[in-house]
């Protein structure tokens, strides 16, 4: 037997050691890196953030949410819904491959996150996981592929998604709208990003190009495959946010062969006359859904679920504030991003409002008590553009490494807008003008103007660094990076442009992103990681 | 005395449960599992399965019928 070796033992300073152990090591001294077991993503074991914050992940993150998980299916499907949960688990790559990785994915956004920062992000991510569920479950209660309910499938509006769930608001004590991809494409990308991959594939090997933009070609491949459940007897497509989404919607239709509304958004949404016609077409689709679904306009369920809407979007005002003007805002970069996006463009859900109220209690804690939630911030940035769905927790990792602090970005600041709910006629143009400011055309397709927005979003939320997301094969903001080089250097901002092709991690791997970061940091700004283990790890084969 | 023998073996199961539980969560013992053994299994089972073939649907397009109303 080996003798211990009492030289290294006495070094150990067991004083330090147990105050590690309770209260979690000091930033530079985690190395968070080290925990990784290469290639893979995994841990060898989970993050020691002292006994409290361990604990709290442990009970109220991982244990919750995975009970949670097998409960929500219950609560909303009853016990048959968990059996069609199963069948669909079974029938469906997007949902089989990916439900139990779940936790993983919290663990990427989570990582190194303390306080209340851990609490009110987590809190985020529960609400998105319940958001899916609800959609998970209504689909496979109603697919006609795993002898799903006739009655309840005869009364569902399947929807691109992004459009806008609050079309449906009218009809929503009736029927109920599921977008089509949100999960087996969107949400997908997050949780288990090898999935999305073998539709990108099957689309490409039909014979359509590779070059046009994945998600359309990841949209379309679902269908390629016969991977999308039979939940709905008619659907709302739309052209947002390019033509790429165009051919998507072409390629659906004929596949799908049941009756389609096509409701585009203007790419210049600014003139008044386009309004008007945006405001046609919804009240259009109102037609279409009513035809097809056999339901009736109910004025006052839409006013309900606007004005809930509302107070959703004046909380998130709220928190813009805080996140603006203070160092007290709670919730990391990745939660803000997928949280907003999600929410505002699926509509009003209790969900929301249930979480609202929790992370409401945590940022007024904060901002009372004057708690830093991110102390060791050296650059406010600021994320602009359309981020890697398969890389979403990037912004976690460059705050554990490099202290860069996410505090906004575009996605979460499209739907800066209340609706009026006091005439008809106010109220469809400003439902009218909340469609046409869906997700990338608000922005990143929506004229230059728009996409300039960027300048005074800075300065509202005191960011002194740009991370400019480059989608490769987004041809309208490949257009414009020119523009954006010669403003940043005009302008002084620090700006670093990350590469990426939204859902496939093939074309620029993540350890490429970071790569690209860390030479930033160094060369330009000469600066140390705050942990170096993180500065090169492989993990090529992660989720 | 049954009672209390029956109290404290249930709550030594519970408390076993608790701390294997824990074990699970510190080591990852549930992402191995699913990167190890689940997804593959899963991955199998997708690539196997027979799928439509998209050139047996006809280019008939029904919702025209409504566009034209």
């Amino acid at each position: 037997m080996k003798k211990p070796d009492l030289k290294k033992l006495k070094e150990i300073d067991f004083k330090k050691a147990a105050k590690d152990f309770v209260y979690g090591k000091p930033h530079e001294e985690r190395r968070l890196g080290d925990l990784y077991i290469p290639k893979t993503g995994l841990y060898k074991h989970r993050e020691w953030r002292g006994i409290k914050d361990t604990m709290y992940y442990f009970n109220n993150i991982w244990l919750y949410n995975y009970g949670k998980m097998v409960m929500d299916i219950v609560e909303l499907g009853g016990p048959k819904g968990l059996i069609q949960f199963l069948k669909g688990t079974w029938r469906y790559r997007w949902m089989g491959e990916c439900y139990l990785t779940v936790m993983h994915w919290f663990d990427r956004g989570l990582e190194g996150m303390r306080g209340p920062a851990l609490r009110a992000s987590a809190w985020h991510y529960r609400a998105m996981v319940n958001a899916s569920i609800t959609q998970i479950v209504g689909m496979f209660v109603r697919d006609q592929n795993l002898g799903g309910n006739k009655e309840l499938h005869d009364k569902t509006i399947a929807h691109d998604e992004t459009v806008w769930g609050g079309v449906f608001y009218p009809y929503k004590d009736q029927l109920e709208n599921i977008p089509l991809q949100m999960i087996p494409y969107f949400v997908t990308c997050h949780v288990n990003n090898h999935v999305v991959l073998n539709y990108i594939d099957a689309v490409q090997a039909y014979g359509l190009p590779g070059d046009p933009c994945p998600m359309c070609q990841a949209e379309a491949g679902l269908f390629i495959e016969d991977d999308v459940p039979d939940f709905y007897p008619a659907l709302v497509t739309t052209n947002e946010a390019c033509d790429g989404s165009v051919a998507t919607s072409v390629i659906q239709d004929w596949l799908i062969n049941k009756p389609l509304f096509a409701m585009p958004q203007p790419m210049q949404f600014d003139d008044d006359s386009v309004l008007e016609n945006c405001a046609k077409e919804i009240e259009g689709c109102f037609r279409f859904v009513e035809e097809q679904c056999g339901v009736e306009f109910h004025w006052d369920e839409l006013v309900k679920h606007l004005e809930a809407q509302n107070e959703l979007q004046r909380f998130e005002w709220e928190k813009w504030d805080v996140d603006a003007n203070t160092p007290y805002y709670p919730i990391n970069g990745v939660a803000q991003a997928l949280y907003r996006i999600f929410q505002s463009q699926y509509g009003d859900r209790p969900i929301w409002h249930e979480v609202d109220g929790r992370v409401r209690k945590i940022m007024e804690k904060c901002v009372e008590e004057k708690i830093e939630t991110f102390p060791k911030t050296r650059h406010r940035v600021i994320a602009w553009s359309c981020a890697p769905l398969y890389y979403s927790n990037w912004c976690t990792w460059a705050y554990n490494c490099w202290g860069l602090n996410t505090v906004i970005n575009m996605d979460s600041l499209m739907f800066d807008m209340e609706i009026r709910t006091d005439s008809y006629e106010n109220c469809l143009m400003d439902m009218a003008k909340y469609h046409e400011w869906a997700p990338m055309r608000r922005m990143a397709v929506g004229g230059l103007h728009h996409i300039f927005e960027l300048w005074e979003n800075m300065e509202k939320f005191n960011c002194d660094m740009v991370m400019m997301y480059d989608q490769l094969q987004c041809k309208g903001m490949q257009g414009v990076v020119g523009l954006f080089e010669d403003e940043f250097r005009a302008r002084n901002i620090h700006a670093i442009w990350m590469p990426h092709a939204l859902p496939d991690k093939r074309t620029i791997p993540r350890s490429q992103i970071r790569q690209i970061i860390n030479d930033y940091m160094t060369t330009v700004m000469g600066e140390e990681p705050l942990d170096p283990t993180l500065l090169d790890f492989d993990d090529s084969d992660s989720w | 005395m049954k009672a209390k023998k029956n109290i404290k073996r249930t709550v030594g199961a519970l408390a076993a449960a608790y701390a294997g539980l824990f074990c699970v969560f510190y080591f990852d013992l549930d992402g191995k599992l699913l990167y190890y053994v689940v997804e593959p299994f899963m991955k199998r089972h997708f690539d196997n399965m027979e799928r439509r073939d998209p050139h047996t649907v006809p280019y008939e397009q029904i919702d025209s019928e409504y566009m034209k109303k």
